[in-house]
């Protein structure tokens, strides 16, 4: 759950990038940490391989502003996306309040797409949590690349948004989408906030 | 010293003062923030709690894939800060404390007053969670209207 300050008057939010490896998730992390004003964001921290692949997490604090009189903050995560770090990817999703998950649009991803969404699932699940309860946006990113390597985002919706859930275009390299998604998100996960008490 | 529930900031406070620890940092096992003292940015402090919680979870892990119960603090003395940093049980789940002390005080100090930190946090801790509702019904255009100024979109 969201950690709310009623004194105060602060609410922080934890949300999560699954999704398979060099699938763009640090990249959306990235271009997030590009563009927000300085003083609204922390540092960047990535713990990451000698070859820059996810080893822990990434992890960037962003300040929304001030929501209905709360000072709203998110810290924005990512998982290691290799198969073999299943056992950091369950540690960084503990307390996750919303997940964004993130597929790779080329074709010949798609069994790995399809992996890493059923690996989401095992792994909430076992802390506990119905994919169909929490707060989910699905981007489908690299639809920049030429539309014989990849599938619409209409192809990807068949296979994963089994729930009707917001579905978003992107490219996250060059921005188009990241924004879109994080406050597709962001939009879920307070509104589910306001519907539910808060708790320590 | 900031703090998301008043009733910590009193053992907290006590502790900073009688370990003589430089930085106190109080979190979830899932790295949010509960209460600080020493940091002067708030995004600087989920930094550190996110760090810190992951040091936890995965010496956790660890101790689990060995079969070797549970690890108990985690310590790293550099030569002129240590690091203190240990899980606790709560009455509304796992906190994790996190303390930087220098050469001013001890890791058997920290060690000894932390212990009397997490019982004052227990003892104080309330038995049932507040239900209130937080946000207003006209959040959204409120939510809308940050991500807006945020994203400039």
């Amino acid at each position: 759950m969201p950690l709310v300050n009623l004194t105060a008057r602060e609410i922080t939010c934890k949300l999560v990038y699954y999704g398979p490896g060099r699938c763009g998730k640090t990249t959306n992390l990235q271009y997030i940490h590009g563009r927000v004003p300085e003083n609204r964001r922390g540092r960047m921290v990535s713990l990451a391989t000698q070859s820059d692949r996810t080893l822990f997490f990434d992890f960037l604090p962003i300040e929304l502003g001030v929501i209905s009189g709360f000072t709203t903050r998110f810290q924005l995560y990512t998982v290691p996306g290799q198969v073999y770090y299943n056992a950091t990817r369950r540690l960084v999703l503990q307390g996750a309040d919303g997940v964004v998950f993130v597929a790779d649009s080329q074709a010949r991803r798609f069994d790995e797409n399809v992996e890493s969404f059923k690996n989401l699932q095992d792994n909430l699940l076992e802390q506990g949590v119905d994919v169909r309860q929490i707060p989910l946006v699905l981007q489908y990113n690299k639809q920049d690349l030429p539309p014989d390597l990849i599938l619409s985002p209409a192809e990807l919706d068949d296979t994963f948004n089994f729930r009707s859930v917001p579905s978003l275009p992107a490219d996250a390299l060059h921005g188009t989408g990241v924004f879109e998604t994080l406050k597709a998100l962001s939009t879920v996960v307070l509104q589910r906030l306001a519907a539910r008490p808060p708790s320590l | 010293m900031r703090t998301i529930e008043p009733w910590v900031e009193r053992p907290l406070t006590t502790f900073v003062a009688e370990a003589q620890v430089r930085v106190a940092l109080l979190m979830t096992s899932s790295g949010q923030v509960v209460a600080q003292h020493g940091f002067t940015r708030s995004l600087d402090v989920m930094t550190a709690a996110a760090l810190g919680a992951g040091i936890v979870a995965s010496t956790r892990e660890i101790a689990r894939e060995m079969s070797a119960g549970t690890f108990g603090a985690v310590v790293h003395q550099g030569p002129r800060l240590g690091v203190y940093l240990m899980p606790f049980e709560m009455p509304g789940g796992t906190w994790i404390g996190l303390a930087v002390f220098g050469p001013d005080t001890s890791l058997g100090i920290v060690q000894l007053f932390f212990g009397k930190l997490v019982d004052d946090l227990v003892r104080e801790a309330p038995r049932e969670a507040p239900t209130r509702q937080v946000l207003p019904e006209t959040f959204e255009d409120d939510l809308n209207q940050s991500l807006r100024a945020l994203f400039g979109r």
